[in-house]
C-alpha cells in the first residue's frame, strides 16, 4: 500500500523580525531567498514569498512531509515570528517553476497580514489565503522577468 | 543528544535492564537526569565560589525554566496520540534549537518541559530566551496533514552569579513562576519574584481552611427572592454559598469557588448546600420553591442524582419545590452525561432551570439540548431589553419560564417585565439574607407584594426603605 505522499499547498503569514532600514532588509531577505532556493531544490519543495516591514507572507508547495518539514526549519528562524497558517490543502503547485520565487517587498494595503491570528475562522482564513495567493502571483509574475 | 551523551547508563526503574539515559519519545534528557545536571552545575558553581574571594568577580548565573504546553490535550485527543507524540518531539527540536550547546533540556513527563540555562545567565538573558519560547513554541505545527497549535507557559527562577539556591528551591521557585504564568492567563512567562513566594503561601493557607471549611462548619446559606412579575408575589429563593471565616471574615464566592472547584471540593461542598437548602426550605411558610446552583463537577461521580433524592428524602420537602440551576459551561463540560442526570432529576420532579443565560458561546445550543423548565438571563442582560425580549421570546415558545437576573432599578423591572420576562430576580427586590431573615422576607412580601400591576415606583421606594430597614 504504499503511496506517494500527497501534493500539498501552504500558505502562512508571520511578523517581520528583520531589523535596520530598508536596504539592510532587502539584504537580509535576499540571503533567505538564496538560502531557501538552494534547500528547496533539494528538498522538492517550491513557492514563493513576499515581504514588508511588517510581514512575511509565504506559499510553499510539494510532497507533504517535503513541505512539512521545510515549514518546521522556518518555524525556528527568530527572523520572524507568530506565524498564522491560513492554508494547508492538497493543491496543484503554482509556483512549480521555481524554487522560492520572490514577490519583493510590498507595503501597500493589500500586504496587510497582522491583524491575523491562528484563532480566526476558517472562512477569514481561507479568504485571507486566496488574497495571499492571489498576490504572490500577481506580484511574482511580474517581478520575475526582473530578477532573471 | 550530544550535551546529555557524557551521562553513564542507567538501569530501566521498570525492567531492571540497562537502557540509554533520557527521554525516549524526544531524545532530550528526562526528569532524573535534569535533577542531575541541575544539582552537578550548582554543586560546581559553589566550588568555584569558594575558591573565589568574596570581593571578587563572581561566575555567572544559572537560571531554571519550566515549560508547559497549553491545550496539549486538546491535540492528543482531537488527533490522536500518536500526533500528540509527534508534536512532542516537533516541541523537543524547538526547544533545542533555541539554546546553546551547553543548555539542557529535558522532558519532565507528558507536555512538561524543563531547560537548565548554564552561566553565565541574568534575568535579563533569561527573560529574553523564555519569551522567545514562548512565541517559538506557540507557532503552528504541521501534523499527519493537519495544523496543530498549542502555546507555551514558562515559569523560570534564577540562581543569581554568587548567589546559593537550592536545586529543589530553585524548581520550586520556577515553578510558582509558571503557576503565576497561567493565572495571568497563559502563554506567556513569568520570573519568579519573592512576592510569588508569599502568594504562594497565603493560597496554600487559603486551600488549607476552605478544605477545613466544611468540617468546621463555616459555610452558610444565603437566600435572594425571586418574584413573579405578573402578580408580584414570591414564587421562591435562590440559595448562595457563603463562607464566613473567624478571621478572614465573610469571604465572597468569588474568591472561593474557583479553588473549590480546583481542588475538586465542589461536589462535596454542593451536597452540603442541596441537604442544607432543602432542610431549611421546609420550615418556610407559603411553601416558597428554592433554587440550588449545581457545578460542573457535580456530574463527574455519578452521585448528584442520588444524593439529592436523599436530600428530598431526609427533609422531606416536595420534589416540586426544589430547582436546581445548571449553567451553560456545565453542561458543555458534561454533554450527554449531564443530559442523563437531568432527566433522572426531573423524573423525581425537581425542576432544572439554565443559568447565567447568554454568557457561554453556544447558548441557543444549549437550551435545546434538554427541556428546561426556566431559563434565567445573566445579569450582564438587565439593561439589555434586546437580549430580554429575544430570550423571554424563545423561552415563551419552548414552554420555559423566563427569569431576569441582577434587576436593581424600578425601570429595568419594567423594562424587563414589559419584554416579557415573567420573573425576577435582584438588589430592587431584596439583597440575599441569612436562612434567619428569610421568613421576614416571605412576610414583607406578603404584606406589599402580591398585587398584579402594582405601580412600580411605589415598589421601588418601598424596597428602598426596605434597604434602610435592614441597615439599621
Ligand atoms: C520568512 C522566512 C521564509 C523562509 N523560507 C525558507 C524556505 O522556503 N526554505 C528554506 O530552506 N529556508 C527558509 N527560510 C530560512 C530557514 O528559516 C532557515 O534559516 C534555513 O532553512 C536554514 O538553512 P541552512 O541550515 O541550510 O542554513 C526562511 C526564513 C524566513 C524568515
Amino acid at each position: 500500500m504504499k503511496k506517494t505522499p500527497p501534493l500539498v499547498r501552504l500558505v502562512y503569514v508571520s511578523r517581520n523580525r528583520l531589523s535596520g532600514d530598508a536596504a539592510t532588509m532587502e539584504r537580509e531577505v535576499a540571503n533567505i531567498l538564496a538560502v531557501s532556493r538552494r534547500n528547496n531544490v533539494r528538498a522538492g519543495v517550491t513557492g514563493a514569498l513576499l515581504f514588508n516591514a511588517d510581514c512575511f507572507a509565504q506559499t510553499l508547495e510539494g510532497r507533504r512531509d517535503a513541505v512539512e518539514a521545510v515549514f518546521e526549519r522556518i518555524q525556528c528562524d527568530p527572523r520572524h515570528s507568530d506565524t498564522v497558517v491560513l492554508q494547508l490543502e492538497q493543491a496543484v503547485p503554482a509556483f512549480a517553476d521555481w524554487s522560492m520565487a520572490y514577490g519583493g517587498r510590498l507595503d501597500d494595503e493589500r500586504a496587510r497580514f497582522d491583524r491575523l491570528s491562528n484563532d480566526a475562522d476558517q472562512a477569514t482564513r481561507g479568504a485571507a489565503a486566496d488574497s495571499v495567493l492571489a498576490l504572490l502571483r500577481s506580484v511574482v509574475s511580474r517581478a520575475l522577468p526582473a530578477l532573471g | 543528544m550530544k550535551t546529555t551523551a557524557v551521562h553513564s547508563h542507567r538501569l530501566c526503574a521498570h525492567c531492571g535492564s540497562e537502557r540509554a539515559p533520557g527521554d525516549v519519545l524526544t531524545g532530550l534528557a528526562d526528569r532524573a537526569m535534569f535533577a542531575d545536571r541541575l544539582a552537578a552545575s550548582l554543586s560546581r558553581r559553589r566550588g568555584r565560589s569558594r575558591r573565589r574571594p568574596a570581593a571578587a568577580e563572581q561566575p555567572g548565573g544559572l537560571a531554571v525554566l519550566l515549560i508547559d504546553l497549553d491545550r496539549f490535550k486538546a491535540v492528543n485527543d482531537t488527533l490522536g496520540h500518536a500526533a500528540g507524540d509527534a508534536l512532542l518531539r516537533a516541541v523537543a527540536k524547538r526547544l533545542r534549537g533555541a539554546l546553546r550547546a551547553e543548555d539542557i533540556a529535558a522532558r519532565l513527563g507528558g507536555d512538561e518541559f524543563a531547560v537548565l540555562l548554564a552561566p553565565p545567565t541574568t534575568a535579563e538573558s533569561t527573560a529574553a530566551i523564555a519569551e522567545r519560547l514562548v512565541e517559538m513554541l506557540s507557532r503552528p505545527y504541521l501534523i499527519d496533514g493537519g495544523v496543530a497549535t498549542v502555546g507555551a507557559s514558562v515559569g523560570a527562577a534564577l540562581c543569581p552569579g554568587g548567589g546559593e539556591v537550592e536545586a529543589e528551591l530553585l524548581l520550586r521557585r520556577a515553578d510558582m513562576a509558571m503557576y503565576q504564568a497561567k493565572n495571568d492567563g497563559r502563554g506567556r512567562y513569568r520570573l519568579f519574584e519573592p512576592a510569588m513566594q508569599e502568594r504562594a503561601e497565603a493560597r496554600r493557607k487559603l486551600e488549607a481552611d476552605l478544605r477545613a471549611a466544611l468540617a468546621l462548619g463555616q459555610f452558610e446559606l444565603h437566600y435572594q427572592p425571586q418574584i413573579n412579575l405578573a402578580t408580584h408575589r414570591l414564587t421562591g429563593f435562590e440559595a448562595l454559598l457563603r463562607w464566613r471565616h473567624p478571621l478572614r471574615g465573610m469571604v465572597p464566592a468569588d474568591s472561593f469557588i474557583a479553588l473549590a472547584e480546583e481542588l475538586h471540593l465542589l461536589p462535596t461542598i454542593g451536597e452540603w448546600v442541596v441537604r442544607t437548602a432543602c432542610t431549611d426550605a421546609i420550615g418556610w411558610p407559603g411553601a416558597p420553591t428554592v433554587a440550588v446552583n449545581v457545578a460542573a463537577q457535580q456530574f463527574q461521580n455519578g452521585w448528584l442524582v442520588p444524593s439529592i433524592a436523599a436530600a428530598l428524602q431526609a427533609s422531606g420537602l416536595p420534589a416540586a419545590r426544589l430547582e436546581l440551576e445548571v449553567t451553560e459551561s456545565a453542561l458543555l463540560h458534561n454533554g450527554s452525561v449531564a443530559i442523563e442526570q437531568l432527566m433522572a432529576l426531573k423524573a423525581l420532579g425537581v425542576t432544572i432551570s439554565l443559568d447565567d443565560f447568554g454568557t457561554g458561546y453556544s447558548s441557543l445550543t444549549q437550551l435545546r439540548s434538554f427541556a428546561f423548565d426556566r431559563v434565567k438571563i445573566d445579569r450582564s442582560f438587565a439593561s439589555d431589553p434586546a437580549v430580554a425580549r429575544a430570550v423571554a421570546a424563545l423561552g415563551a415558545s419552548l414552554g420555559m419560564r423566563t427569569t431576569a437576573e441582577g434587576v436593581e432599578t424600578a425601570e429595568q423591572l419594567n423594562r424587563l417585565r414589559a419584554e416579557g420576562c415573567t420573573d425576577a430576580q435582584g438588589f430592587l427586590l431584596s439583597r440575599p439574607v441569612p436562612a434567619a431573615d428569610v421568613v421576614g422576607v416571605i412576610d414583607r412580601f406578603a404584606i406589599d407584594g402580591g398585587v398584579p400591576g402594582a405601580p412600580i415606583p411605589n415598589f421601588h421606594e418601598k424596597s428602598g426603605t426596605r434597604k434602610r430597614e435592614r441597615a439599621a
